[in-house]
């Protein structure tokens, strides 16, 4: 095996420190990417998949970074504090990082929320890099609900219960208070953020995108959203792509899951960027 | 007031990666005797919902120096995933990089939930760092004790529910599934096919060698909304041996009525950080 690095180290960052890990290939990189996490216990659920893959790819010469965002894994804060837009500015911090610490050219990598937090950084900051995207979510409002039904199940109420308990919560989430959720607590300010969250890609974006996803079933194809995202972007001249592949998914599981068929179709990915440059 | 640094280690050719929790004031009561967090189940050094991070920094709040970390093949660690029962020589490795990390450090307080509970008591013994031991719903599944278990609080218990006979009359229960279940556990329960693989003997017991190895005091914590605790209870009740341990005046027992496996509301793993704390004082 190549002889990879794996550092572990706190990046300074405004609140106290964010935890990165940083897997390094052998030799100089010819390529550096930046994980966006996933959002909650999701972050907790794909931790070994994402270990795993970073291996790979470092194995093929790529330099990634992966960074927990404030309030989040290891990073300072509580989550209750963090906001939506402190999450944006942690990318642009690793961003900065990789910026400064080699010549290599940038992409960014994301899974399932990750995806919306680039689309707004993206967004935010007129980038345009080459992104690979795992089981984006394309709507923050969806993902906030599926979350806050969790707080419905832990309690196992039934249907009804489930309902009234959803609509306490929104009520305490529109009335401007916190909300805590299957051990998170949600401040109003990441909530806002997530609620107004949606992929998007600009016209014209100058980088390509590939979306990878994971599905159980014997013919996998992509998802209805993501299909239509596809449509949409391509129409608007930027250059994306899709494939579904066969698999658990593994951010959520029970125990834990890894799915080496989307770690290959990853590399085959980062080898055409190679191929582009 | 803490620090934190994170830092990687060999294990056997492998890297494993840790954070360690440092207390600002190193004069602090405690400061010479660290805590391990021995991570179980299917999760990574941070712990469901941050539990573990929550902790540690806590106890640096407190005076207390803490460290958390992956073993082989779990969270950002290289190598095979392996289960709780091969992680020793994990344990080892992370005792000796926390004393390298901390130097004024002079015992180590393993804290372990579910089948990181299970690890801790199988690696006792050996260390002569190691100065307890703090086990949180310890697992000691066998498929005797789980069958057992599933009899007399689950199934048991259902019986007893409304809104189980109303989905049953709705249709909405699979009623060879849930008789099937029953059987199965009854089955277990009476001892058929509950033979221990492990030629060394089923984990319950060799969990208890492990604790009658040292005389190090234990403080165990169980949950009240956990089949897992229920597991625990069941397993001391039924075994005269473990029964006297728990009884012994080096073992501690302490409730959290109204906790879950994971300790997942904030007011419960807030209670779990302090029970920790006052239990590491009490040590002198």
């Amino acid at each position: 095996m190549a002889a990879l690095r794996r550092e572990a180290f706190i990046l300074p960052g405004s609140g106290g420190g964010r935890f990165c890990v940083v897997t390094r290939p052998d030799g100089e990189p010819k390529g550096q990417l930046l994980l966006a996490p996933p959002f909650a216990e999701e972050l907790n659920k794909s931790r070994r998949m994402l270990a795993l893959a970073a291996e790979a790819f470092a194995e093929r010469g790529w330099l990634v970074l992966r960074i927990d965002l404030f309030g989040c894994g290891d990073s300072a804060g509580d989550f209750g504090d963090a906001g939506w837009g402190d999450w944006l500015d942690d990318l642009e911090l690793a961003h900065d990082w990789l910026a400064a610490n080699a010549g290599a050219p940038i992409g960014v990598w994301s899974l399932r929320a990750g995806g919306l937090l680039v689309s707004d950084w993206l967004a935010r900051s007129g980038r345009s890099l080459p992104w690979l995207a795992w089981q984006p979510v394309t709507n923050g409002k969806q993902h906030l609900q599926q979350f806050l039904r969790l707080k419905g199940v832990s309690e196992m109420l039934n249907e009804a219960d489930v309902k009234e308990t959803m609509s306490t919560l929104r009520a305490q989430i529109a009335a401007g208070q916190p909300v805590e959720v299957a051990g998170y607590t949600l401040s109003p300010a990441l909530v806002a953020g997530m609620d107004a969250a949606s992929l998007s890609l600009p016209p014209g974006y100058a980088a390509p995108v590939s979306i990878l996803e994971l599905s159980g079933q014997s013919e996998p194809s992509s998802s209805p959203a993501v299909r239509m995202l596809v449509e949409r972007t391509k129409a608007s001249g930027v250059s994306v792509d899709s494939a579904a592949i066969q698999g658990v998914s593994f951010w959520q599981t029970q125990e834990i899951e890894v799915s080496q068929p989307l770690i290959d179709a990853s590399c085959a990915v980062l080898g055409r960027w190679a191929h582009a440059h | 007031m803490h620090t934190e640094r994170a830092l990687v280690f060999d294990c056997r050719g492998e890297t494993l990666v840790g954070v360690v929790s440092v207390p600002a004031h190193a004069d602090a009561v405690a400061a010479h005797t660290g805590v391990l967090i021995v991570v179980g189940g299917p999760q990574y050094r941070v712990g469901s919902h941050r539990q573990f991070v929550m902790l540690a920094r806590f106890l640096a709040d407190n005076g207390v120096p803490c460290m958390r970390f992956d073993y082989r093949g779990m969270g950002d660690a290289s190598g095979e995933a392996r289960d709780f029962e091969a992680v020793s020589d994990d344990i080892e490795a992370a005792i000796a990089a926390f004393s390298r990390e901390v130097p004024g450090l002079r015992r180590v307080v393993l804290w372990g939930l579910c089948d990181g509970a299970s690890a801790i008591c199988l690696s006792l013994g050996g260390n002569p760092l190691v100065a307890g031991a703090v086990l949180l719903n310890p697992w000691v599944r066998t498929a005797e004790t789980q069958a057992r278990t599933m009899l007399k609080h689950y199934y048991l218990q259902r019986l007893l529910d409304l809104r189980f006979w109303r989905k049953l009359l709705g249709g909405g229960v699979n009623l060879r599934g849930a008789l099937g279940g029953v059987k199965e556990a009854a089955g277990a329960a009476a001892g058929a096919g509950s033979v221990p693989s492990d030629r060394e003997g089923p984990v319950p017991k060799r969990m208890l060698r492990g604790l009658q190895r040292c005389d190090l005091p234990v403080v165990v914590f169980l949950s009240g909304r956990d089949y897992v605790a229920r597991e625990f209870e069941q397993c001391v009740v039924g075994d005269a041996e473990w029964g006297a341990f728990m009884a012994s005046g080096r073992c501690r027992v302490q409730h959290f009525a109204e906790a879950d496996h994971t300790f997942s509301a904030v007011a419960h793993s807030e209670g779990v950080a302090r029970a920790t704390l006052e239990w590491i004082c009490s040590l002198g």
